[in-house]
């Protein structure tokens, strides 16, 4: 702590001061009544011819007003003992991590330059000591005291660089109301908030009103040779199957002329790659790749470029960041083989869904019909756009859906585009196949390729009989056809529908989930599935064996009371298959998405049952999987809540991108599994950008009436300070001036005078 | 060529091959998902175009891929069976008598539940006859959705053949009449006597002449109900964006 410089006990100032006990306003009318006095002398005289007389008359009143006026007054002398509080003068040395850059390539850090600068300035620092109190502080952006050799010692972390801020505490800091006398500011300028564009509108005025002179030591030297991704520009979010731009700046010193690859990748996969040419030694070159992501979920990625041996920084040539991929409306495309009713209710079904974008394609005419036609244009039909759908659109679709579609004509064969269908599955797509008497073994398009994709094969004649399906154990708790708000309320629902005439036979592929099957009719020993799902690749498929589920639709309401089951069924479908994130049991939230280098990793997971209601005291286990090492690099577990809900946190892990894997159980009933992405930034704004601003210390020290200095300097050279004005008042003593007898001499002469000089020029 | 000797040898030979056909195809995955008219049966003269619904039924399977059983079913309009049947002919010459309530119920909650009905005056009547005790019967199944001119520009008039007329036996009126839905026609009428210009006796002869256009009024006639039949079957599928550009050229 500083200490004030204190005078030893005895009087060292005075000052005058009027002992009269007479209150301001007596004072003051006695005053206007000396005035008086000489006006009326001065009156009285006016004509006199002579000016000497006039002068001596009027001088000799004021002369005997003004001692009256002392008598009055009753003046005296204030002995006093005052200490003097010392200015302060602030040293602020900038603790933020770009000042563990090294000063030049091989030199020292300028961490460790500002704290030899601060050991050889020792001596003038001291000197200073005389009239200010001189407080050296580090700032990140709060100040922190420290010292030469700490400075020398911890090495600088902060993420950001605040100048503005520092300075600012600086002012408001110290102890009581001593103020700041000047501030040393000892930084590289690479200012990433309020002066980043320099000191200009509010930020000058917020120095300017300052009223400190802030002198600047600029550490550092420009030309380093470093590569850098800068200035990301990216949505938090984008929609699945519509393109997206990212946007980069690579900044580039000491590159002039070179070629530099840029690659985008999702979690090691590379997305996109470009080259920038770097023109200047100190250039930036923006760069933007347009992408269009396939699957919705969160995921990482990174922009690179590569890192050079001679490199200032490594850390900065690679940026990763978090994209959320939602949908949009669900893109569904409808192909049928031909117009029947349970076309006509999936059709009603899904066009009166506002979620769902339906592109519809029917097969009205095939070549052994004959419209009785004589020319086309006496028919609505359009050319039926295989190749479109299914080759250059096929992956705008969300799901796409064979109603009984299977022609073996060559003009309606899809033959060709089967492989394209069963890799848009693999991708991440979705797929339907909706029995009837033209597929899973009926009618004479079999399908190969495309049925590979499907959770079932076909295994014989369909059956036309009704028959009431079977929930399987799967079905009753699976989303797809869990149709009632509970296990038992699901089994009623499909419990209430009228039997269905006609089953494909197929049977379930190892693998396959059958949610539906039929109560007696079998292939291989095994009861024929009805509905069955299953993942293919990234993708999603879902078969039904039948083309009757418009009896749901229609013939369930025969007997007078509403049903819901069929929309509940066909929309349960179409959310699962798009991976709602509603219908996952598990659901895992990276809090934040992205982190700060050196914080930690959070995960908030919430658990519920398979009736969706919150589960309770689940037991939950989250794995932090490097995606770039490909293995698991910590692990959590932890408990949910009442609400199900339970947060965990990884200790900060190496930069980079990383996968939060969770599973979840209650008792021995498993909940599930979930994951979600997660981007460990490997430099904040601080560390990717390893420029020295010299001309934004220069702007700061002219703004503020200080000076620029760049280091190394031999000393501390004279830097502008204010004075010191404050003073502090201790003990007083009172010393009266006018009880002396001369003075009284002094009015009675002057009064004496003047009457002997009236009477003598006959004014008496 | 004269439409009646086309379509009596079609009938002959298409028939023929037709049997085998249909009867494969029923074996292998039944009928129940294939287009079936049912026809009401109603206190007065509902059965008089039985032929007429078998004709356009071979007509639709024989013009377009949708597959059929050439045959009419009747219902009374109170019977829970309708609803394995979406696509329902209402006819008859001359009044009929007050539907029950639970006739005019049954029929409201087929009608909301995505049923069709094609209704149509066999008598050509207008304010008397079927009309006035259909339009009756109506007011009472749909109090909210009244009959009102189906304009031209409705998908039925393009769901397979581009139309631009609604003719049947007669041309009394120019337009169908519906009732609306939300967006879906779930009533059409025709006071033309629509399945009097598709009836055959079994002869195989035309029951009725066409007037005042003949034969190939007989023709729109058939492509109407065949238009009708898509609708009832793909909605408004025709009115989806692909198709209008497409249909936009043919119309000019």
């Amino acid at each position: 702590m500083p200490k004030a410089w204190m005078n030893p006990p005895t009087f060292n100032a005075w000052k005058f001061v009027s002992l009269s006990p007479l209150p301001p306003w007596a004072l003051v009318l006695l005053a206007l009544g000396l005035v008086l006095g000489v006006a009326l002398a001065a009156w009285g005289v006016r004509r006199e011819p002579s000016r000497g007389r006039r002068v001596l008359l009027w001088a000799l009143r004021v002369g005997a007003g003004v001692a009256a006026f002392f008598f009055l007054l009753e003046p005296g002398i204030r002995h006093l003992q005052v200490a003097r509080m010392k200015n302060r003068v602030a040293v602020l040395v900038d603790r933020s991590a770009s000042m563990s850059f090294p000063t030049e390539p091989g030199g020292p850090t300028r961490t460790a330059q500002v704290a030899s600068f601060l050991e050889k300035a020792a001596p003038r620092l001291a000197a200073l000591q005389d009239r200010f109190t001189v407080e050296l502080y580090g700032f990140d952006p709060e100040l922190a005291p420290v010292t030469a050799a700490s400075l020398a010692k911890e090495p600088a972390r902060a993420g950001t660089t605040d100048l503005l801020s520092a300075v600012r505490s600086a002012a408001g800091a110290g102890q009581g109301s001593r103020k700041l006398s000047g501030v040393l500011l000892f930084s590289d300028g690479a200012d990433n908030t309020e002066l980043k564009a320099g000191v200009v509108g509010r930020a000058r005025a917020a120095l300017a009103d300052l009223n400190v002179p802030v002198s600047t030591f600029t550490v550092g030297q420009e030309a380093l040779k470093d590569l850098a991704v800068e200035g990301l520009k990216v949505d938090d979010f984008a929609f699945v199957r519509n393109s997206l731009t990212v946007e980069v700046e690579i900044h580039g010193r000491g590159f002039s002329g070179r070629e530099i690859p840029v690659v985008l990748s999702q979690e090691g996969k590379t997305v996109a790659s470009k080259t920038v040419r770097l023109e200047s030694s100190d250039d930036v070159k923006p760069v933007a790749f347009t992408f269009t992501p396939d699957q919705t979920g969160r995921f990482v990625y990174t922009v690179t470029v590569p890192t050079f041996p001679d490199e200032a920084v490594a850390d900065n040539n690679s940026r990763s960041f978090t994209l959320k991929v939602i949908r949009d409306r669900v893109r569904v495309l409808l192909v049928v083989g031909r117009p029947s009713w349970d076309e006509r209710y999936l059709r009603g079904l899904l066009k009166q869904d506002a979620n769902v974008d339906l592109v519809s394609f029917y097969i009205l005419r095939t070549l052994s019909d004959d419209p009785g036609v004589v020319s086309d244009r006496e028919l609505s039909l359009i050319p039926f756009p295989m190749e479109e759908i299914f080759d250059t659109k096929l992956d705008t679709f969300d799901v796409v859906i064979f109603q009984n579609f299977g022609h073996a004509d060559p003009s309606l064969s899809i033959a060709e585009y089967e492989r394209n269908l069963e890799r848009y599955i693999h991708n991440g797509g979705a797929f339907v196949m909706i029995g009837g008497d033209s597929v899973l073994g009926e009618g004479r398009a079999t399908m190969p390729t495309l049925m590979e994709a499907l959770p079932v094969a076909a295994a014989g004649p369909a059956n036309p009989e009704l028959f009431t399906p079977r929930l399987t154990p799967e079905g009753l708790r699976h989303p797809v056809t869990s149709i009632g708000t509970g296990a038992a309320s699901t089994e009623a629902a499909w419990a209430e529908l009228p039997p269905i005439p006609g089953a494909n036979l197929t049977t379930a592929r190892p693998g396959a989930t059958v949610l539906m099957d039929h109560p007696h009719l079998t292939a291989n020993g095994k009861n024929a599935p009805l509905v069955a799902v299953w993942d293919y690749g990234r993708g999603r498929s879902l078969v039904m064996a039948t083309d009757a589920s418009w009896y749901w639709a229609f013939a369930a309401h025969k007997d007078g009371s509403p049903s819901r089951a069929y929309d509940r069924f066909w929309g349960n479908a179409l959310r699962w298959l798009v991976r709602d994130p509603d219908l996952t049991t598990l659901k895992v939230t990276a809090d934040p998405p992205s982190v700060e280098p050196g914080r930690p990793v959070g995960v908030v997971v919430q658990a519920r049952m398979a009736d969706y209601q919150p589960a309770l005291d689940a037991q939950v286990r989250v794995e932090l999987f490097s995606v770039t090492a490909q293995k698991p690099v910590a692990v959590q577990t932890g408990t949910t809540g009442a609400d199900g809900v339970v947060r965990l946190e990884f200790a900060p892990p190496e930069p980079g991108p990383y996968k939060l894997l969770a599973s979840a159980k209650k008792g021995e009933t498993d909940l599930g599994s979930g994951e979600d992405a997660v981007a460990v930034r490997a430099v904040g704004p601080e560390l990717s950008d390893a420029s020295v601003r010299p001309e934004l210390m220069e702007q700061i020290a002219k703004a503020t009436g200080g000076k620029a200095y760049r280091l190394p300097q031999d000393g501390l050279p004279d830097v502008p300070l204010l004075d010191p004005p404050v003073v502090e008042v201790g003990r007083a003593k009172d010393q009266p001036l006018w009880d002396r007898w001369y003075y009284l001499v002094a009015l009675i002469g002057l009064l004496g005078a003047e009457w002997f000089a009236r009477r003598r020029f006959g004014y008496v | 060529m004269s439409a009646r000797r086309l379509t009596r040898r079609n009938l002959l030979l298409g028939s023929a091959a037709l049997v085998p056909l249909l009867s494969r195809r029923a074996d292998a995955f039944g009928e129940k998902s294939r287009f079936i008219p049912a026809v009401a049966r109603h206190g007065g003269r509902w059965d008089s175009r039985l032929s007429g619904l078998r004709r356009i039924a071979w007509e639709l399977q024989r013009r377009t891929s949708v597959e059929v059983v050439p045959d009419a079913r009747p219902f009374a309009l109170s019977s829970p069976e309708l609803f394995e049947y979406p696509f329902l002919y209402f006819g008859g010459e001359g009044g009929f008598p007050a539907l029950t309530e639970a006739e005019v119920a049954n029929l409201r909650r087929y009608l909301t539940y995505g049923g069709f009905l094609l209704a149509d005056a066999n008598d050509g009547s207008d304010g008397d006859g079927f009309d006035s005790a259909f339009r009756r019967e109506m007011a009472r199944v749909l109090p909210q959705n009244p009959l009102a001119p189906v304009p031209s520009s409705h998908v039925v008039f393009k769901s397979f053949f581009m139309l631009d007329s609604a003719p049947g036996r007669l041309l009394n009126k120019p337009q169908l009449m519906g009732a609306m839905l939300g967006k879906r026609a779930a009533v059409l009428y025709s006071q033309n006597d629509l399945a009097g210009a598709w009836s055959r006796s079994e002869s195989g002869d035309f029951e009725f002449d066409v007037s005042p256009g003949g034969e190939p009024q007989r023709e729109l006639a058939v492509r109407l109900g065949i238009n009708i039949c898509m609708y009832a079957l793909c909605l408004d599928y025709k009115d989806d964006a692909v198709h209008l550009q497409l249909i936009l050229n043919k119309r000019r």
